[in-house]
């Protein structure tokens, strides 16, 4: 950078100075453009979605129920995250032992993880809810009351860690045969090896796509109010909605919140990922 | 003579059908720094692989300071034995393989700390006191992507020797290399040399050869056809097959 700051002997800017800013100044203009086109795309969407209040909104909605349920709504956050945070844990559990089967040269554990894989990427997650709802008081008889969140929690871990377990082997594959001679060669066993060189670069290689995941799956825990005993952003929608016969209102609610979760989550991702770039690949 | 740090008996590697290795017998004595050459293909690098097991042998037995490790075994006792052989051996490779999530010293002091349980207050003091003599101790908190090729070298002798072994197996440490890269490595090593390091160096560094090896060791289609000092070697070798390799060598100096 030094050289960008350096003066010319008279004072004037260097061509390479002058390059620089004029790069700098493209890339600032790129982004302030950006910025407006945003801003003008959620003008229109407010427009269409406007009602009465500037009389040229194509959609009609009821300002007041928005106003009177939007705390009611807003509370299902709270839960929606909880039951992506516990189910983004399970996934990557599961993604883990996955992988590390589908590496594995030991039949029986080979085959469990394919097994696993196969079966929870060939059904509907929609099923798997439900499946786990109905079937888990039947497993675990003492159990009977609790499955409503649980019952998501386990579909929707499973389903993605079957998913994320393809990251996970992507990233272990990823580690190069030369990474593994060298902790070998200095004494190391296959466990020490794994944990301490392979995982936790295979990690870094899979966190980028984990965040992708875990974004995903905060709107795919919408799913779980199907059963109708979580309490999270969508059922509090679709109840409000559907006793009031505000459907449309309750579901553009429940979009703006599900938007800006993702909206913060997004940014979050970023950073982690900026932080990630700068170490040591 | 005393025993010898490492005593190849009979050693013989297949690749499915290909024999690599056609029955080699080798010693290398306490303090001695043998350089192995040979055309590319002629097995250097699978012997070398094979002392400390990252190849199996197929047929013959390793000697590592008197642990005797014969071919083919199998189970948790071999495994043991390979254990402690490697424990026994620093390696260091053609393309570094340092630890890239690591810092320089935490790439040093991994092995002593995790294999050998060492307290990390004493691993640390043992990790710097080799990347000194590696002349790297000024690098010690930069990662590896951060330094050139010859100095992440340096960095994998420091961490090898880290283990203290009592041999150091050397596979064409500078063929990854930039060519004003390869002295500041060989340097390295010949300090090593003199200060009394059992070293097997695989390489194609001729002049290195002449000026640090004890012996030289000439390699060719898997077997061993010539050993001898550097001058004999160099200078007077008999085979033909030697003069065909240093002739190449020559023509490809100038």
């Amino acid at each position: 950078m030094e050289i960008f700051r350096k003066k010319q002997a008279d004072g004037s800017l260097s061509h390479v100075e002058l390059l620089y800013q004029l790069q700098q100044r493209k890339q600032m203009q790129f982004r302030a453009n950006v910025a407006i086109s945003w801003i003008f795309l959620l003008l229109i969407l407010y427009v269409l979605f406007s009602g009465d209040s500037l009389g040229l909104g194509a959609i009609q909605l009821d300002t007041d129920f928005i106003k009177e349920n939007f705390t009611f709504i807003a509370q299902g956050v709270g839960d929606t995250l909880y039951i992506s945070f516990l189910s983004i844990v399970l996934a990557i559990i599961l993604a883990l032992l996955a992988a590390l089967g589908r590496l594995s040269t030991f039949p029986p554990f080979y085959a469990l993880s394919t097994f696993y894989v196969s079966l929870m990427r060939g059904t509907p997650l929609y099923l798997q809810i439900f499946f786990f709802f109905l079937a888990l008081p039947q497993i675990i008889p003492w159990w009977a009351q609790v499955p409503g969140l649980w019952a998501g929690v386990l579909a929707l871990g499973m389903n993605y860690g079957a998913y994320m377990s393809e990251t996970f082997r992507a990233g272990i594959s990823s580690v190069g045969k030369g990474q593994r001679e060298a902790a070998i060669a200095l004494g190391m066993t296959n466990g020490q090896m794994m944990r301490r060189i392979v995982l936790p670069q295979a990690l870094r290689f899979a966190i980028p796509p984990m965040g992708n995941d875990f974004i995903a799956m905060t709107k795919d825990s919408a799913m779980v109010a199907a059963t109708g005993f979580v309490h999270e952003l969508m059922w509090r929608a679709t109840r409000v909605g559907r006793t009031n016969l505000r459907n449309l209102e309750a579901l553009i609610m429940a979009a703006f919140f599900y938007w800006i979760m993702t909206l913060i989550l997004t940014a979050i991702q970023s950073r982690i990922e900026a932080r990630l770039g700068k170490g040591d690949r | 003579m005393s025993a010898p740090i490492v005593r190849v008996t009979g050693l013989k590697k297949y690749f499915g059908r290909l024999e690599v290795l056609k029955g080699i017998n080798l010693d290398v004595q306490s303090r001695e720094v043998v350089c192995l050459i040979g055309r590319s293909g002629s097995g250097k690098s699978t012997m070398l692989r094979c002392i400390n097991f990252l190849e199996e042998p197929s047929e013959g037995e390793i000697e590592i300071h008197g642990l005797k490790i014969p071919a083919g075994g199998k189970g948790k006792e071999h495994q043991k034995l390979v254990h402690e052989a490697r424990l026994l051996t620093g390696m260091v490779f053609q393309d570094f393989n340092l630890f890239p999530h690591m810092s320089i010293l935490e790439n040093v002091m991994e092995a002593p700390v995790i294999v050998k349980g060492m307290d990390r207050a004493k691993a640390k003091e043992i990790a710097e006191m080799n990347l000194a003599r590696v002349g790297m101790l000024f690098k010690k908190d930069e990662y590896p992507n951060r330094i050139s090729g010859g100095q992440k070298q340096r960095v994998a002798i420091a961490r090898a020797l880290a283990m203290q072994p009592m041999v150091m197996l050397f596979d064409e440490p500078t063929s990854a290399l930039d060519p004003e890269l390869i002295g500041e490595v060989l340097e390295v090593m010949k300090g090593l040399a003199k200060e009394g390091t059992t070293m097997l160096v695989v390489t194609h560094e001729m002049g290195f050869a002449r000026e640090v090896a004890d012996r030289i060791i000439v390699m060719n289609e898997g077997q061993l056809i010539e050993e001898g000092t550097p001058k004999e070697i160099l200078d007077h070798p008999k085979q033909k097959q030697t003069q065909a390799l240093l002739d190449r060598y020559r023509s490809a100096d100038k």
